[in-house]
């Protein structure tokens, strides 16, 4: 049986061959991670494996046995107020970067994913991060302007 | 519906400020939305522990009502936003809706709820006059206190004041003391949504996030193309598999389509044998495909509706000195919300709860009752937060399959779909075809305008919405059709209006073309309502449009357009550019005004405005359903091309409009105008006018 943590728990899962969006939301009950394509093309199912962005709708349990996944409600999960969520999370809020918020998880995730290894992104490095995202609301200015402040104010080749 | 307890609730008329009219044709031609049972119901709830509790049969998809709504109570309260709590979308809980469609929520909802508030505050202040023996003129309100004007020591929370027995007021008919623009703290100024928190953080419960203990995963068996009729199931190696819990199948019977599914512990032990169930589906042969579409508009076109007629065309055509016409095309698209429709359904002491991401909780109730023939009484919708509508999710068939799975199954059961099936089994925008004619004079003056549109399906409202041309002329004749459909039409973002804008405001660059106007001057001669100048002002201000006649200018690549529009009572203007050659566009700019009169929330507005860009550039460029045999050819994203974050123009947009004015919609206002505007764009960037959507099919390569 595969093991592997979620958001900092040791995890036994029962079947390696179980979709890992499906056991995250049906198995843990962590239903922050969205499905919205089942076919790695929008990305609100994202997650983090050992730091790192990945479709959880492509992947299996089996093959992340051993990792370290982050989902949505491990980046603050006691955050009760807006001062105490991930500043990426806050970022979001600030700019008022959502409508209906259903793909909203799977962006914070990727930019997550993305600060972490590059703290200081182009505008092109950005919107290479997030093309394989989709926000059908089309708050993508927004979502824009929020990694902008998360990165710590505007990215070099944004444009005024 | 009574509350328990001490308290003071607010009760008022559910049907307030919405059109009799209006109300008449959506209750018998469209959604068969049944009347209230009882026109006064709660809106709001002042509890003896001080909080004040809003609830409307909004549903929030995005469009943040929820904030809006908090916002109206709070101004009239003179209270913090956190100390109002607003329920929507739960038929047990709220006030009976007609559904979150047509821009209605912030104009009659809304408006309800700030009458209710405003009640509320009377009361309270006549139960502190009795209190504190003042004249209720020399109490004022502040921090969720009433208080003495010249001794503030003196002041009583409104807590206090409804902790000691249960009340009941009513809000009066006709004008309500509502705080005026003046005076405003709340309304009208920049507030981040109330639910953000719980949507960066993924606390935010939809409809596909519903788990009950107990609950049984569905794989429904869907029809290989539209219009198939089951004819038959053999599950026997499916239910062997494990997890299976059962399989259901009830054939068609009078008013009740066919069910087949299977019931599983798991989603994929479902879906892994519904793979193996050997279904036998008699298909509809000779279903048309996309490319008929044009040839079944014209053909089918019937119930002709004249929506403006002055003068005479045919003489005015006549005597004008220069005459164009055109026809211009769009084909179906696709609603694509991010989230797939999914419900949950539950039975408890034949007692029905059904939790449905759908736009009309109310009607689904009625479609539900009906169909188990029961009382509504015993029949709850729950409506969570909804992944995104746009129109589209006013139908919800997965609300009574739930239903009736999980009474065959005596548990609860959930039923979703996958991508595929949101598209294949929805309602699309229908394919329109729209031919005008026009004449001007020698000065390039609108002489006579014809307009008529065949729009497909036999939903009459939605091809007649923004076909009304706002640009004078002697000579005017506006009628718009029905038409067959091959694929199931229903509501989409702003209508038809998009598309009748894209029509109308694509022609008169055309106009402006040929007479070598400049299109905003062109505009501004022939719109009579200062509301049309005001917002196209805003626009080009903010743009710097400098005058020019379009396609006049060097052709390189580089363009500029202008569009005008109306819907639900606001008004917007767009100044964009786009860039490129070849056959992909860019839009690198998108300057927008709108007015729609009292901003509640400005920065809601212009989220609003910025997403209906970013979504209208879809339609505009890349996305149509192509289909064939009756089924969705590009089902899925791969194929289906909607707007990417790198497709992002820079988009800024000004609110205008006066505060005295009440408010109309905003949420369908930005995709209204955006095709022509690109249209008119890439013409004078290119010299091509395209005149079918999506526009980057069109585009012949650069030469």
């Amino acid at each position: 049986m595969p093991t592997l943590r979620v958001n900092g728990e040791r995890r036994e899962a029962d079947d390696g061959a179980r979709n890992l969006l499906s056991y995250l939301r049906f198995d843990l009950g962590l239903t922050g991670t969205k499905y919205a394509c089942g076919e790695g093309l929008c990305g609100a199912c994202t997650v983090l494996v050992d730091g790192q962005a990945l479709r959880s709708c492509m992947t299996s349990v089996g093959a992340v046995a051993g990792g370290d996944v982050t989902t949505i409600e491990g980046l603050a999960p006691e955050a009760a107020s807006m001062g105490e969520l991930h500043p990426v999370q806050r970022a979001f809020v600030e700019e008022g970067a959502m409508q209906c918020g259903y793909c909203i998880p799977g962006f914070v995730m990727s930019t997550v994913g993305l600060l972490a290894r590059e703290p200081h992104p182009t505008r092109g490095q950005v919107q290479e991060a997030l093309a394989e995202h989709i926000c059908r609301c089309g708050t993508y200015v927004r979502i824009l302007r929020a990694v902008e402040r998360a990165a710590g104010g505007a990215t070099p080749g944004s444009t005024p | 519906m009574s509350a328990e307890g001490a308290g003071l609730d607010v009760f008022g008329d559910v049907t307030f400020g919405i059109p009799d009219r209006l109300r008449a044709s959506y209750r018998t031609t469209t959604y068969f939305n049944t009347a209230p049972d009882e026109p006064m119901q709660r809106w709001l709830t002042v509890r003896p522990d001080g909080r004040v509790l809003a609830f409307a049969g909004k549903v929030e998809y995005g469009q943040g009502v929820r904030s809006g709504f908090a916002m109206e109570v709070a101004e009239e309260l003179r209270l913090g936003l956190d100390s109002v709590e607003v329920t929507l979308g739960d038929t047990e809980l709220v006030p009976w809706d007609l559904g979150t469609f047509g821009s209605g929520s912030t104009a009659y909802v809304g408006l309800q709820l700030r009458r209710a508030a405003a009640t509320a505050r009377a009361a309270l202040l006549d139960l502190a006059a009795d209190r504190l023996d003042l004249p209720a003129s020399e109490l004022g309100l502040a921090g969720g206190r009433v208080v003495a004007a010249r001794d503030p020591a003196r002041s009583l929370g409104y807590g206090e004041l409804v902790a000691d027995a249960y009340r009941r007021a009513e809000i009066p008919e006709g004008e309500v003391d509502l705080t005026s623009p003046g005076e405003f703290s709340v309304l009208g100024t920049e507030r981040g949504r109330v639910d953000a928190m719980d949507r960066v953080t993924g606390a935010a419960v939809y409809s596909r996030d519903v788990l009950l203990p107990g609950l049984l995963h569905a794989a429904v068996l869907r029809p290989p193309s539209l219009g198939a009729e089951l004819a038959d199931v053999d599950a026997r190696v499916a239910e062997q598999l494990p997890g299976i819990v059962r399989v259901v199948h009830e054939p068609a019977g009078p008013g009740r389509p066919a069910l087949a599914a299977i019931l599983a512990e798991s989603d994929e032990q479902a879906l892994r044998a519904a793979s193996v169930v050997q279904a036998r589906w008699e298909e509809r042969s000779g279903q048309p495909s996309r490319w008929d579409v044009p040839r079944i508009l014209l053909d089918s076109a019937r119930d002709a509706m004249v929506m403006q007629e002055s003068g005479d065309v045919e003489e005015g055509l006549g005597t004008s000195a220069r005459t164009l016409e055109a026809s211009y095309y769009a084909p179906y698209i696709s609603i694509a919300p991010m989230e797939p429709r999914a419900a949950t359904a539950r039975w408890e002491d034949e007692r029905l709860t059904v939790w449905a991401g759908t736009q009309r909780p109310f009607g689904i109730r009625s479609e539900l009752a009906a169909h188990f023939e029961m009382p509504e009484a015993r029949v709850r919708v729950i409506a969570p937060e909804i992944g995104g509508g746009f129109g589209g999710k006013s139908i919800y068939p997965l609300a009574l399959e739930a239903a009736r799975l999980a009474r065959a199954a005596g548990r609860p059961v959930r039923v979703a779909f996958d991508r595929q099936e949101e598209t294949q089994h929805s309602t699309f925008r229908p394919a329109a075809l729209v031919s005008i004619r026009s004449g001007v004079d020698a000065e390039g003056c609108l002489v006579a305008w014809e307009y008529e549109a065949i729009h497909a399906g036999e939903r009459a409202l939605i091809g007649r919405r923004g076909s009304e041309s706002p640009y004078a002329a002697t000579h005017l004749r506006t009628v718009v059709s029905s038409a067959d459909s091959p694929l199931p039409v229903g509501s989409y973002r702003s209508l038809g209006a998009a598309v009748n804008h894209f029509a109308r405001e694509s022609h008169v660059d055309e106009i402006a073309a040929a007479a070598g106007a400049d299109p905003v001057e062109w505009r501004r001669r022939h719109l009579g309502e200062p509301r049309y100048h005001g917002v196209l002002d805003e626009a080009v201000r903010r743009f710097g449009w400098r005058s020019a006649a379009p396609g006049s200018g060097a052709r390189d690549g580089r363009g500029v357009g202008v569009a005008v529009g109306i819907d639900v009572g606001s008004y917007v203007a767009l100044c964009v550019a786009v860039e490129g050659g070849g056959q992909e566009v860019h839009v690198a700019r998108v300057s927008a005004a709108i007015d729609c009169g009292l901003a509640v929330n400005p920065d809601g507005v212009v989220n609003q405005i910025e997403g209906g860009i970013l979504q209208g550039l879809g339609g505009t460029l890349t996305e149509a359903i192509e289909f064939e045999g009756g089924v969705v050819l590009n089902p899925g994203f791969a194929r289906y091309r909607v707007p990417r974050i790198h497709n992002t123009p820079r988009v800024d947009v000004g609110v205008v409009g006066d505060p005295l004015v009440r408010s109309t919609g905003a949420g369908e206002l930005g995709i209204v105008p955006i095709a022509a505007a690109v249209a008119n764009a890439v013409y004078d960037a290119t010299g091509q006018r395209i005149r079918e959507l999506p526009l980057q099919r069109q585009l012949q390569p650069a030469g």
